[in-house]
């Protein structure tokens, strides 16, 4: 279990690390779809809570996606208009 | 005996001459010292006439000088001691409702029950009660955004920000207005009404934060907004309907196929290009970063990871954050 728990929070980290070098809306929205099912995994993995270091590290790795969100180009709202 | 005579008349008139002189320098010895104290009590009085003046005329300035700002800060203190007074609340069970008005009011009516409690607020507060009163019968909700536009919009342009957050953060202590911290800049308000089913349609009921009794509210409103890290992962989902109700400047729904609705669809496009542009970029950028995280703190990482959700929950928060009339009001300026 130790071992499951050490490569799902690898695959955290290297979103971590793709977050930094993010620089498109459609790059981000890739890695949030990584983050949502790296999460739904781990939250499936740890059936009786997250451990606090875990739940600390989603935590951070959600407001980086967030910050880097706001920090790219804003959305283009044309197609949503027409 | 002649000779002795003359002697003797001789050695007298020494005696007497020795005697006057003695008598002479004695008192021209008591006349000397008394000459030099004159003169020094002379001096002394031209001295006192040259400086004393002055001094007594510096001491007063310079003890002038160290008062009056003590004065000052000490009226100041006396000024301010009044604001930091505890506000109690007026009533503690009054429920805040989210409320739409069903059609516009030609007069404006305030319940007895109202009035009764906003009369026991301070003139400032109150005036500031019945200008948001007013403003809600107006634009048919009695909850929005809070801060500089409203302040503009309720007639209170002469008010400072400061002033203004103040009077809010008063009513909000006084429990006839709930402030809610979105983000660190964004806050949004409900203002308390009486509920009339008449004249009402009940939106969602927006829960009063627990506070310390007499507690002011202006320290809870300076604290920082949670950072998104702190925030729980996914908050809990409300119905579809109560979600959408909370938005500010919603769409109404179920109009897609409407004529109508396709151009308020192109009017709202246009608008936010132009405040794009009225903004400037840098500006515009911050605002979508506001945009963001409070889309993701109100409505979770999920609708923010969704494209179509985002460009839709994004959309409202332009029409709320540059003023774009809703659905329902630029219908009725087309007429």
């Amino acid at each position: 279990m130790l071992q499951d728990i050490k490569i799902l929070m690898k695959s955290l980290s290297d979103i971590d690390v793709r977050i930094m070098l993010c620089k498109s809306a459609f790059e981000w929205e890739l890695l949030a779809k990584k983050y949502n099912a790296l999460r739904d995994e781990i939250e499936a993995f740890c059936t009786s809570g997250l451990p606090e270091d875990v739940e600390t590290a989603l935590e951070k790795t959600r407001a980086y996606l967030v910050e880097k969100k706001g920090e790219l180009p804003p959305l283009d709202l044309s197609d949503f208009f027409k | 005996m002649g000779l002795i005579k003359n002697i003797k008349d001789a050695v007298k008139k020494e005696v007497k001459d020795y005697i006057f002189q003695m008598v002479e320098v004695e008192k021209e010895n008591e006349k000397k010292p008394e000459q030099p104290s004159t003169e020094s009590v002379q001096k002394n009085i031209e001295v006192k006439a040259e400086q004393p003046v002055p001094k007594a005329e510096e001491k007063p300035v310079v003890k002038e000088e160290k008062v009056q700002p003590g004065k000052v800060e000490e009226v100041e203190k006396v000024v301010e001691k009044p604001r930091k007074k505890e506000i109690y609340p007026i009533s503690n069970d009054l429920e805040f409702v989210r409320v739409s008005y069903k059609k516009n009011q030609d007069v404006v009516t305030i319940p007895k029950e109202l009035s009764e409690l906003i009369k026991m607020l301070p003139l400032e507060e109150y005036a500031c009660f019945v200008k948001l009163y007013c403003f809600a019968l107006e634009q048919r909700k009695n909850y929005g955004y809070w801060g500089g536009t409203l302040k503009r919009r309720i007639g209170l342009d002469n008010l400072t920000t400061a002033e203004f957050e103040e009077l809010g953060n008063n009513l909000a202590a006084y429990g006839l207005l709930l402030l809610e911290q979105l983000t660190e800049n964004q806050k949004t308000f409900v203002l308390y009404v009486p509920f009339d089913e008449d004249t009402m349609v009940k939106l969602s009921t927006a829960k009063k934060p627990e506070k310390e009794p007499g507690k002011p509210a202006a320290k809870k409103a300076e604290k920082p907004a949670p950072k998104a890290a702190k925030t729980k992962p996914e908050p809990k989902e409300e119905p579809e309907t109560q979600r959408a109700e909370d938005i500010p400047g919603k769409m109404v729904e179920g109009m897609e196929n409407d004529e109508m609705y396709k151009s308020y669809k192109t009017f709202v496009s246009l608008e936010i290009d132009k405040a794009k542009m009225r903004v400037g970029r840098a500006n515009f950028d911050k605002i979508y970063m506001e945009a963001v995280k409070y889309i993701d703190k109100k409505y979770g990482f999920k609708v923010l990871s969704d494209s179509d959700k985002f460009k839709e929950y994004l959309t409202n928060y332009y029409i709320s954050a540059f003023d774009i009339p809703t659905f329902e009001n630029w219908k009725k300026s087309k007429g």
